[in-house]
Protein backbone atom coordinates (compact mmCIF):
# COMPACT_ATOMS: atom_id res chain seq x y z
CA UNK A 1 0.00 0.00 0.00
CA UNK A 2 1.27 3.43 -0.86
CA UNK A 3 1.56 6.20 1.69
CA UNK A 4 -0.66 8.72 -0.10
CA UNK A 5 -4.08 7.32 -0.94
CA UNK A 6 -4.91 7.15 -4.63
CA UNK A 7 -8.05 8.67 -6.05
CA UNK A 8 -9.67 5.24 -6.25
CA UNK A 9 -8.91 4.62 -2.59
CA UNK A 10 -10.29 7.96 -1.50
CA UNK A 11 -13.43 7.44 -3.57
CA UNK A 12 -13.74 3.98 -2.05
CA UNK A 13 -13.46 5.36 1.47
CA UNK A 14 -16.18 7.88 0.69
CA UNK A 15 -18.53 5.18 -0.64
CA UNK A 16 -17.82 2.89 2.28
CA UNK A 17 -18.98 5.49 4.76
CA UNK A 18 -22.41 4.77 3.37
CA UNK A 19 -21.80 1.07 2.83
CA UNK A 20 -22.46 0.12 6.40
CA UNK A 21 -25.95 -1.40 6.37
CA UNK A 22 -26.68 -0.39 9.96
CA UNK A 23 -25.92 3.22 9.11
CA UNK A 24 -28.04 2.92 5.99
CA UNK A 25 -31.01 1.64 8.04
CA UNK A 26 -30.85 4.68 10.32
CA UNK A 27 -30.47 7.02 7.33
CA UNK A 28 -33.29 5.24 5.50
CA UNK A 29 -35.76 5.64 8.36
CA UNK A 30 -35.08 9.38 8.41
CA UNK A 31 -35.15 9.72 4.63
CA UNK A 32 -38.30 7.71 3.99
CA UNK A 33 -40.99 10.27 4.90
CA UNK A 34 -39.12 13.00 2.98
CA UNK A 35 -39.42 10.85 -0.13
CA UNK A 36 -42.82 9.25 0.35
CA UNK A 37 -44.98 12.27 1.14
CA UNK A 38 -43.64 14.71 -1.48
CA UNK A 39 -43.87 11.88 -4.02
CA UNK A 40 -47.51 11.27 -3.17
CA UNK A 41 -48.47 14.95 -3.13
CA UNK A 42 -46.62 15.83 -6.34
CA UNK A 43 -47.83 12.76 -8.26
CA UNK A 44 -51.47 13.30 -7.32
CA UNK A 45 -51.22 17.03 -8.08
CA UNK A 46 -49.54 16.40 -11.42
CA UNK A 47 -51.94 13.66 -12.52
CA UNK A 48 -55.07 15.62 -11.57
CA UNK A 49 -53.62 18.73 -13.23
CA UNK A 50 -52.79 16.79 -16.37
CA UNK A 51 -56.09 14.96 -16.51
CA UNK A 52 -58.50 17.81 -15.78
CA UNK A 53 -56.81 21.21 -15.92
CA UNK A 54 -54.26 21.09 -18.72
CA UNK A 55 -55.39 21.91 -22.26
CA UNK A 56 -56.05 19.30 -24.92
CA UNK A 57 -53.61 19.25 -27.82
CA UNK A 58 -54.68 20.98 -31.04
CA UNK A 59 -54.33 17.82 -33.11
CA UNK A 60 -54.15 14.96 -30.63
CA UNK A 61 -57.08 16.10 -28.53
CA UNK A 62 -57.35 14.62 -25.05
CA UNK A 63 -55.19 11.59 -25.76
CA UNK A 64 -52.20 13.87 -25.16
CA UNK A 65 -52.99 13.39 -21.45
CA UNK A 66 -51.44 9.93 -21.68
CA UNK A 67 -48.16 11.84 -21.87
CA UNK A 68 -48.39 12.70 -18.15
CA UNK A 69 -47.91 9.04 -17.24
CA UNK A 70 -45.95 7.85 -20.28
CA UNK A 71 -43.11 10.37 -20.20
CA UNK A 72 -42.28 10.07 -16.45
CA UNK A 73 -42.25 6.27 -16.81
CA UNK A 74 -39.96 6.50 -19.84
CA UNK A 75 -37.62 8.85 -17.97
CA UNK A 76 -37.56 6.51 -14.95
CA UNK A 77 -37.00 3.43 -17.09
CA UNK A 78 -33.74 4.92 -18.35
CA UNK A 79 -32.61 6.64 -15.17
CA UNK A 80 -33.47 3.55 -13.09
CA UNK A 81 -31.21 1.54 -15.36
CA UNK A 82 -28.53 4.19 -15.01
CA UNK A 83 -28.77 3.78 -11.23
CA UNK A 84 -28.39 0.03 -11.73
CA UNK A 85 -25.25 0.62 -13.80
CA UNK A 86 -23.80 2.90 -11.08
CA UNK A 87 -24.48 0.20 -8.47
CA UNK A 88 -22.74 -2.28 -10.74
CA UNK A 89 -19.57 -0.17 -10.91
CA UNK A 90 -19.60 0.22 -7.12
CA UNK A 91 -20.07 -3.51 -6.81
CA UNK A 92 -17.43 -4.62 -9.32
CA UNK A 93 -14.72 -2.11 -8.39
CA UNK A 94 -15.25 -1.44 -4.69
CA UNK A 95 -17.20 -4.59 -3.68
CA UNK A 96 -19.72 -2.27 -2.07
CA UNK A 97 -22.17 -4.52 -0.15
CA UNK A 98 -25.01 -2.00 -0.13
CA UNK A 99 -24.71 -1.49 -3.90
CA UNK A 100 -25.33 -5.22 -4.38
CA UNK A 101 -28.47 -5.10 -2.28
CA UNK A 102 -29.59 -1.91 -4.07
CA UNK A 103 -29.13 -3.59 -7.46
CA UNK A 104 -31.35 -6.47 -6.29
CA UNK A 105 -34.10 -4.01 -5.34
CA UNK A 106 -33.86 -1.56 -8.27
CA UNK A 107 -34.26 -4.28 -10.90
CA UNK A 108 -37.92 -5.26 -10.35
CA UNK A 109 -39.06 -1.65 -9.80
CA UNK A 110 -37.32 -0.57 -13.01
CA UNK A 111 -38.82 -3.47 -14.94
CA UNK A 112 -42.33 -2.54 -13.75
CA UNK A 113 -41.82 1.09 -14.77
CA UNK A 114 -40.46 0.07 -18.18
CA UNK A 115 -43.44 -2.24 -18.72
CA UNK A 116 -45.78 0.66 -17.87
CA UNK A 117 -43.89 2.91 -20.26
CA UNK A 118 -44.32 0.37 -23.08
CA UNK A 119 -47.99 -0.26 -22.27
CA UNK A 120 -48.98 3.41 -22.02
CA UNK A 121 -47.00 4.13 -25.19
CA UNK A 122 -48.97 1.44 -26.95
CA UNK A 123 -52.22 2.89 -25.64
CA UNK A 124 -51.15 6.26 -26.98
CA UNK A 125 -49.93 4.90 -30.30
CA UNK A 126 -53.13 3.09 -31.22
CA UNK A 127 -55.42 6.13 -31.38
CA UNK A 128 -52.76 8.56 -32.67
CA UNK A 129 -50.41 6.68 -34.97
CA UNK A 130 -52.92 3.99 -35.85
CA UNK A 131 -50.89 1.09 -34.49
CA UNK A 132 -50.17 -0.53 -31.13
CA UNK A 133 -46.59 -1.29 -32.01
CA UNK A 134 -44.02 -0.64 -34.68
CA UNK A 135 -40.45 -1.92 -34.82
CA UNK A 136 -38.80 1.48 -34.96
CA UNK A 137 -35.50 2.24 -33.25
CA UNK A 138 -37.02 4.00 -30.19
CA UNK A 139 -39.65 1.38 -29.38
CA UNK A 140 -37.31 -1.52 -30.03
CA UNK A 141 -34.48 -0.11 -27.90
CA UNK A 142 -36.89 0.40 -24.96
CA UNK A 143 -38.13 -3.18 -25.38
CA UNK A 144 -34.48 -4.29 -25.23
CA UNK A 145 -34.15 -2.29 -21.99
CA UNK A 146 -37.13 -4.18 -20.57
CA UNK A 147 -35.49 -7.52 -21.40
CA UNK A 148 -32.21 -6.30 -19.86
CA UNK A 149 -34.12 -5.61 -16.63
CA UNK A 150 -35.69 -9.10 -16.76
CA UNK A 151 -32.28 -10.68 -17.40
CA UNK A 152 -30.79 -8.76 -14.48
CA UNK A 153 -33.62 -9.85 -12.16
CA UNK A 154 -33.14 -13.50 -13.13
CA UNK A 155 -29.34 -13.43 -13.02
CA UNK A 156 -28.92 -11.72 -9.64
CA UNK A 157 -31.16 -14.33 -8.02
CA UNK A 158 -29.93 -17.24 -10.13
CA UNK A 159 -26.94 -18.45 -8.10
CA UNK A 160 -26.67 -20.38 -4.86
CA UNK A 161 -23.79 -18.14 -3.87
CA UNK A 162 -25.27 -14.60 -3.90
CA UNK A 163 -21.83 -13.06 -4.47
CA UNK A 164 -21.54 -14.78 -7.83
CA UNK A 165 -25.03 -13.57 -8.75
CA UNK A 166 -24.12 -9.99 -7.83
CA UNK A 167 -20.98 -10.16 -9.98
CA UNK A 168 -22.71 -11.68 -13.02
CA UNK A 169 -25.68 -9.30 -12.83
CA UNK A 170 -23.37 -6.30 -12.45
CA UNK A 171 -21.54 -7.28 -15.64
CA UNK A 172 -24.85 -7.66 -17.46
CA UNK A 173 -26.09 -4.28 -16.20
CA UNK A 174 -22.89 -2.52 -17.30
CA UNK A 175 -22.91 -4.16 -20.72
CA UNK A 176 -26.58 -3.28 -21.13
CA UNK A 177 -25.88 0.38 -20.31
CA UNK A 178 -24.87 0.69 -23.97
CA UNK A 179 -28.62 0.69 -24.66
CA UNK A 180 -29.15 3.97 -22.77
CA UNK A 181 -27.55 6.32 -25.34
CA UNK A 182 -29.18 4.28 -28.08
CA UNK A 183 -32.61 4.95 -26.54
CA UNK A 184 -31.81 8.62 -26.05
CA UNK A 185 -30.51 9.31 -29.55
CA UNK A 186 -32.56 6.75 -31.51
CA UNK A 187 -35.00 9.44 -32.61
CA UNK A 188 -32.15 11.58 -33.96
CA UNK A 189 -29.88 8.96 -35.52
CA UNK A 190 -32.56 7.10 -37.44
CA UNK A 191 -35.98 7.89 -38.77
CA UNK A 192 -38.65 6.51 -36.49
CA UNK A 193 -42.39 6.70 -36.02
CA UNK A 194 -41.79 8.02 -32.51
CA UNK A 195 -41.36 11.79 -32.52
CA UNK A 196 -38.13 13.43 -31.30
CA UNK A 197 -37.83 14.76 -27.74
CA UNK A 198 -39.87 17.85 -26.91
CA UNK A 199 -37.72 18.80 -23.95
CA UNK A 200 -34.02 19.16 -24.71
CA UNK A 201 -31.08 20.87 -23.07
CA UNK A 202 -30.62 22.98 -26.17
CA UNK A 203 -33.50 25.29 -27.00
CA UNK A 204 -36.96 25.94 -25.63
CA UNK A 205 -39.28 22.99 -25.09
CA UNK A 206 -41.61 22.58 -28.07
CA UNK A 207 -44.53 22.32 -25.73
CA UNK A 208 -46.99 24.83 -24.35
CA UNK A 209 -46.18 25.86 -20.78
CA UNK A 210 -49.69 24.82 -19.80
CA UNK A 211 -48.65 21.22 -20.59
CA UNK A 212 -45.01 21.48 -19.55
CA UNK A 213 -45.70 22.33 -15.89
CA UNK A 214 -47.98 19.37 -15.08
CA UNK A 215 -45.52 17.14 -16.94
CA UNK A 216 -42.61 18.38 -14.82
CA UNK A 217 -44.62 17.99 -11.60
CA UNK A 218 -45.57 14.43 -12.58
CA UNK A 219 -41.98 13.60 -13.48
CA UNK A 220 -40.64 14.90 -10.18
CA UNK A 221 -43.40 13.12 -8.25
CA UNK A 222 -42.85 9.80 -10.02
CA UNK A 223 -39.07 10.10 -9.55
CA UNK A 224 -39.43 10.66 -5.80
CA UNK A 225 -41.90 7.79 -5.72
CA UNK A 226 -39.40 5.52 -7.44
CA UNK A 227 -36.74 6.56 -4.92
CA UNK A 228 -39.16 6.05 -2.00
CA UNK A 229 -40.05 2.54 -3.13
CA UNK A 230 -36.42 1.60 -3.76
CA UNK A 231 -35.36 2.94 -0.34
CA UNK A 232 -38.19 1.04 1.37
CA UNK A 233 -37.32 -2.18 -0.46
CA UNK A 234 -33.63 -1.66 0.28
CA UNK A 235 -34.35 -1.22 3.99
CA UNK A 236 -36.29 -4.48 3.88
CA UNK A 237 -33.46 -6.10 1.92
CA UNK A 238 -30.87 -5.02 4.50
CA UNK A 239 -33.04 -6.40 7.29
CA UNK A 240 -33.49 -9.67 5.40
CA UNK A 241 -29.75 -10.13 4.97
CA UNK A 242 -29.35 -9.33 8.68
CA UNK A 243 -31.95 -12.01 9.44
CA UNK A 244 -30.15 -14.49 7.18
CA UNK A 245 -26.83 -13.86 8.84
CA UNK A 246 -28.38 -14.20 12.30
CA UNK A 247 -29.98 -17.50 11.31
CA UNK A 248 -26.85 -18.86 9.67
CA UNK A 249 -24.60 -18.20 12.65
CA UNK A 250 -26.68 -19.79 15.42
CA UNK A 251 -24.60 -19.72 18.59
CA UNK A 252 -22.40 -16.79 17.85
CA UNK A 253 -24.41 -13.90 19.08
CA UNK A 254 -22.39 -11.17 20.58
CA UNK A 255 -19.60 -11.73 18.12
CA UNK A 256 -19.25 -9.85 14.87
CA UNK A 257 -21.02 -11.49 11.97
CA UNK A 258 -18.66 -12.79 9.38
CA UNK A 259 -21.17 -14.07 6.86
CA UNK A 260 -21.02 -12.58 3.42
CA UNK A 261 -22.57 -9.41 2.21
CA UNK A 262 -23.46 -7.69 5.44
CA UNK A 263 -20.35 -8.69 7.30
CA UNK A 264 -19.41 -5.29 8.64
CA UNK A 265 -22.64 -4.83 10.55
CA UNK A 266 -21.07 -3.97 13.84
CA UNK A 267 -18.37 -1.77 12.36
CA UNK B 1 -5.57 -1.26 -2.68
CA UNK B 2 -3.99 -1.32 -6.15
CA UNK B 3 -6.46 -4.09 -6.98
CA UNK B 4 -9.35 -1.64 -6.86
CA UNK B 5 -7.66 0.79 -9.22
CA UNK B 6 -6.94 -2.09 -11.57
CA UNK B 7 -10.56 -3.26 -11.41
CA UNK B 8 -11.75 0.29 -12.11
CA UNK B 9 -9.59 0.50 -15.23
CA UNK B 10 -10.73 -2.95 -16.28
CA UNK B 11 -14.37 -1.89 -16.02
CA UNK B 12 -13.71 1.38 -17.89
CA UNK B 13 -11.84 -0.45 -20.66
CA UNK B 14 -14.54 -3.10 -21.04
CA UNK B 15 -17.35 -0.56 -21.18
CA UNK B 16 -15.43 1.59 -23.68
CA UNK B 17 -14.66 -1.43 -25.88
CA UNK B 18 -18.24 -2.62 -25.77
CA UNK B 19 -19.54 0.87 -26.51
CA UNK B 20 -17.23 1.17 -29.51
CA UNK B 21 -18.26 -2.25 -30.78
CA UNK B 22 -21.95 -1.38 -30.41
CA UNK B 23 -21.43 1.98 -32.10
CA UNK B 24 -19.63 0.43 -35.07
CA UNK B 25 -22.27 -2.29 -35.43
CA UNK B 26 -25.11 0.21 -35.33
CA UNK B 27 -23.51 2.54 -37.86
CA UNK B 28 -22.80 -0.44 -40.15
CA UNK B 29 -26.46 -1.53 -40.01
CA UNK B 30 -27.77 2.03 -39.94
CA UNK B 31 -29.81 1.72 -43.13
CA UNK B 32 -31.56 -1.39 -41.77
CA UNK B 33 -32.48 0.42 -38.58
CA UNK B 34 -34.27 3.18 -40.45
CA UNK B 35 -38.00 2.66 -40.14
CA UNK B 36 -38.90 4.04 -43.53
CA UNK B 37 -37.53 5.12 -46.93
CA UNK B 38 -37.95 8.65 -48.19
CA UNK B 39 -39.62 9.40 -51.55
CA UNK B 40 -36.21 10.39 -53.00
CA UNK B 41 -34.71 7.05 -52.05
CA UNK B 42 -37.72 5.23 -53.42
CA UNK B 43 -37.60 7.09 -56.74
CA UNK B 44 -33.84 6.74 -57.07
CA UNK B 45 -33.85 3.00 -56.47
CA UNK B 46 -37.37 1.59 -56.80
CA UNK B 47 -37.63 -1.73 -54.93
CA UNK B 48 -39.18 -4.73 -56.75
CA UNK B 49 -42.97 -4.74 -56.71
CA UNK B 50 -43.14 -7.86 -54.52
CA UNK B 51 -41.11 -6.33 -51.70
CA UNK B 52 -42.93 -4.65 -48.82
CA UNK B 53 -41.31 -1.38 -47.82
CA UNK B 54 -42.22 1.56 -45.64
CA UNK B 55 -42.44 4.99 -47.15
CA UNK B 56 -42.29 8.08 -44.96
CA UNK B 57 -42.81 11.75 -45.66
CA UNK B 58 -45.17 14.67 -45.53
CA UNK B 59 -48.61 14.65 -47.17
CA UNK B 60 -48.54 17.30 -49.91
CA UNK B 61 -51.12 20.07 -49.41
CA UNK B 62 -53.97 19.81 -51.90
CA UNK B 63 -53.00 16.34 -53.10
CA UNK B 64 -55.51 14.30 -51.08
CA UNK B 65 -58.35 12.77 -53.12
CA UNK B 66 -60.95 10.77 -51.21
CA UNK B 67 -63.18 8.35 -53.07
CA UNK B 68 -65.43 5.44 -52.18
CA UNK B 69 -65.78 1.93 -53.56
CA UNK B 70 -68.89 0.60 -51.83
CA UNK B 71 -68.13 0.98 -48.15
CA UNK B 72 -64.37 1.19 -48.41
CA UNK B 73 -62.86 4.63 -48.69
CA UNK B 74 -60.18 4.92 -51.36
CA UNK B 75 -57.54 7.55 -50.73
CA UNK B 76 -54.87 8.92 -53.01
CA UNK B 77 -52.31 11.41 -51.83
CA UNK B 78 -48.75 12.50 -52.53
CA UNK B 79 -45.98 12.03 -50.01
CA UNK B 80 -42.90 14.22 -50.22
CA UNK B 81 -39.59 14.76 -48.47
CA UNK B 82 -39.15 18.17 -50.05
CA UNK B 83 -37.12 16.91 -52.99
CA UNK B 84 -39.20 14.20 -54.55
CA UNK B 85 -42.77 12.92 -54.28
CA UNK B 86 -44.56 9.59 -54.56
CA UNK B 87 -48.29 9.07 -55.10
CA UNK B 88 -49.77 6.68 -52.55
CA UNK B 89 -53.08 4.91 -52.92
CA UNK B 90 -54.67 3.32 -49.89
CA UNK B 91 -57.97 1.50 -49.42
CA UNK B 92 -59.20 1.81 -45.87
CA UNK B 93 -59.77 4.21 -43.04
CA UNK B 94 -56.98 6.72 -42.46
CA UNK B 95 -55.86 7.44 -38.88
CA UNK B 96 -57.40 10.42 -37.06
CA UNK B 97 -54.22 12.45 -37.29
CA UNK B 98 -54.02 12.14 -41.07
CA UNK B 99 -54.21 15.55 -42.74
CA UNK B 100 -52.43 17.57 -45.36
CA UNK B 101 -49.03 18.66 -44.08
CA UNK B 102 -48.87 15.74 -41.61
CA UNK B 103 -46.01 13.25 -41.67
CA UNK B 104 -47.12 9.71 -42.43
CA UNK B 105 -45.56 6.29 -42.80
CA UNK B 106 -47.17 4.08 -45.47
CA UNK B 107 -46.53 0.32 -45.51
CA UNK B 108 -46.86 -1.33 -48.91
CA UNK B 109 -45.08 -1.88 -52.21
CA UNK B 110 -44.51 -0.17 -55.54
CA UNK B 111 -47.37 -0.67 -57.96
CA UNK B 112 -46.37 -2.10 -61.38
CA UNK B 113 -47.67 1.00 -63.15
CA UNK B 114 -45.84 3.40 -60.82
CA UNK B 115 -47.01 4.85 -57.55
CA UNK B 116 -47.16 3.19 -54.17
CA UNK B 117 -49.88 0.77 -53.04
CA UNK B 118 -50.24 1.04 -49.27
CA UNK B 119 -51.74 -1.68 -47.11
CA UNK B 120 -51.44 0.41 -43.95
CA UNK B 121 -50.99 4.11 -43.25
CA UNK B 122 -49.63 5.36 -39.93
CA UNK B 123 -49.71 8.99 -38.85
CA UNK B 124 -46.53 10.42 -37.35
CA UNK B 125 -46.98 13.43 -35.13
CA UNK B 126 -44.19 15.84 -34.38
CA UNK B 127 -42.73 16.82 -31.01
CA UNK B 128 -44.86 19.97 -30.79
CA UNK B 129 -47.66 20.09 -28.24
CA UNK B 130 -49.92 23.13 -28.10
CA UNK B 131 -53.47 23.93 -27.04
CA UNK B 132 -56.08 24.37 -29.74
CA UNK B 133 -56.38 28.09 -28.99
CA UNK B 134 -52.65 28.69 -29.47
CA UNK B 135 -52.66 26.80 -32.76
CA UNK B 136 -55.62 28.89 -33.92
CA UNK B 137 -53.93 32.13 -32.87
CA UNK B 138 -50.79 31.20 -34.81
CA UNK B 139 -52.83 30.39 -37.89
CA UNK B 140 -54.96 33.53 -37.66
CA UNK B 141 -51.90 35.72 -37.34
CA UNK B 142 -50.54 34.15 -40.51
CA UNK B 143 -47.42 32.83 -38.77
CA UNK B 144 -48.19 29.23 -39.61
CA UNK B 145 -50.28 27.06 -41.88
CA UNK B 146 -50.29 23.43 -40.73
CA UNK B 147 -50.76 22.34 -44.34
CA UNK B 148 -47.29 23.52 -45.26
CA UNK B 149 -45.07 22.35 -42.47
CA UNK B 150 -44.11 22.38 -38.81
CA UNK B 151 -45.11 25.21 -36.45
CA UNK B 152 -42.80 28.22 -35.91
CA UNK B 153 -40.01 28.34 -33.35
CA UNK B 154 -41.41 27.16 -30.02
CA UNK B 155 -39.86 30.00 -28.01
CA UNK B 156 -42.21 32.43 -29.78
CA UNK B 157 -45.37 30.80 -28.46
CA UNK B 158 -44.77 28.27 -25.69
CA UNK B 159 -45.42 30.80 -22.92
CA UNK B 160 -48.72 31.83 -24.55
CA UNK B 161 -51.71 30.91 -22.41
CA UNK B 162 -55.05 29.77 -23.71
CA UNK B 163 -56.63 33.06 -22.63
CA UNK B 164 -54.05 35.20 -24.42
CA UNK B 165 -54.47 33.04 -27.50
CA UNK B 166 -58.27 33.32 -27.51
CA UNK B 167 -58.00 37.07 -26.93
CA UNK B 168 -55.62 37.51 -29.87
CA UNK B 169 -57.93 35.47 -32.11
CA UNK B 170 -60.93 37.59 -31.16
CA UNK B 171 -58.95 40.81 -31.47
CA UNK B 172 -58.29 40.12 -35.15
CA UNK C 1 -62.93 13.76 -23.61
CA UNK C 2 -61.83 12.01 -26.75
CA UNK C 3 -60.16 8.59 -26.57
CA UNK C 4 -61.34 8.20 -22.99
CA UNK C 5 -60.83 4.41 -22.71
CA UNK C 6 -57.16 4.76 -23.69
CA UNK C 7 -56.60 7.59 -21.20
CA UNK C 8 -58.34 5.80 -18.34
CA UNK C 9 -56.44 2.57 -18.99
CA UNK C 10 -53.12 4.44 -18.98
CA UNK C 11 -53.83 6.26 -15.73
CA UNK C 12 -55.21 3.05 -14.24
CA UNK C 13 -52.02 1.19 -15.13
CA UNK C 14 -49.80 3.85 -13.56
CA UNK C 15 -51.88 4.09 -10.37
CA UNK C 16 -52.20 0.32 -10.13
CA UNK C 17 -48.46 -0.08 -10.48
CA UNK C 18 -47.78 2.56 -7.82
CA UNK C 19 -50.18 0.88 -5.40
CA UNK C 20 -48.79 -2.59 -6.12
CA UNK C 21 -45.18 -1.52 -5.56
CA UNK C 22 -45.74 0.66 -2.51
CA UNK C 23 -48.09 -1.73 -0.70
CA UNK C 24 -45.71 -4.57 -1.50
CA UNK C 25 -42.77 -2.64 -0.08
CA UNK C 26 -44.70 -1.57 3.02
CA UNK C 27 -45.84 -5.12 3.82
CA UNK C 28 -42.36 -6.50 3.27
CA UNK C 29 -40.86 -3.82 5.52
CA UNK C 30 -43.38 -4.57 8.28
CA UNK C 31 -42.84 -8.34 8.09
CA UNK C 32 -39.04 -8.01 8.11
CA UNK C 33 -39.07 -5.55 10.98
CA UNK C 34 -41.18 -7.95 13.07
CA UNK C 35 -39.02 -10.94 12.17
CA UNK C 36 -35.81 -9.11 12.95
CA UNK C 37 -37.16 -7.82 16.26
CA UNK C 38 -38.32 -11.32 17.25
CA UNK C 39 -34.99 -12.83 16.25
CA UNK C 40 -32.96 -10.22 18.08
CA UNK C 41 -35.14 -10.57 21.16
CA UNK C 42 -34.50 -14.33 21.36
CA UNK C 43 -30.80 -13.78 20.69
CA UNK C 44 -30.71 -11.06 23.28
CA UNK C 45 -32.35 -13.35 25.83
CA UNK C 46 -29.92 -16.13 24.97
CA UNK C 47 -27.05 -13.77 25.47
CA UNK C 48 -28.31 -12.62 28.83
CA UNK C 49 -28.63 -16.19 30.07
CA UNK C 50 -25.59 -17.51 28.29
CA UNK C 51 -22.22 -15.98 27.72
CA UNK C 52 -23.12 -12.56 28.99
CA UNK C 53 -21.14 -10.78 26.31
CA UNK C 54 -21.54 -7.10 25.61
CA UNK C 55 -23.92 -5.40 23.25
CA UNK C 56 -23.36 -5.37 19.55
CA UNK C 57 -24.48 -2.83 16.96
Amino acid sequence: MSATPTLTERAGALFHRYANPGRFLRLGVKLQPWLTWPALILSVTGLVWGLFFSPADWQQGDSVRIMYVHVPCAWLASSGYFALAVCSVLSLVWRHPLADLAAVEIGPVGACVTATCLATGSLWGKPMWGTWWVWDARLTSVLVLFFLYLGHIALIRGFDDPQRGYRAAAILALAGAVDLPIIKFSVQWWNTLHQPDSITLRGAPTMSHAMLWPLLVCTLGFTLGFAAIVVARLRAGVMESRIRSLLSSPRRNGEADTSGAVGEYAA
Amino acid sequence: MKRKTRRLWLVITCVAALGTAAGLTLSAFSSNIQLFMTPSQLNAKPPPADRTVRLGGMVVAGSVKRDRKGDTPINRFDVTDGQSAVTVSFEGILPDLFREGQSVVAVGSMAPGGGFMASEVLAKHDETYMPKEVAEALQKSGKWDPKFGPPPNAASWNAMTQKQASASVQGK
Amino acid sequence: MTHLPYIITSYGLAIGLALFLSIGAALRLRRDRARLAALEATRGAGRARGTGQGETA
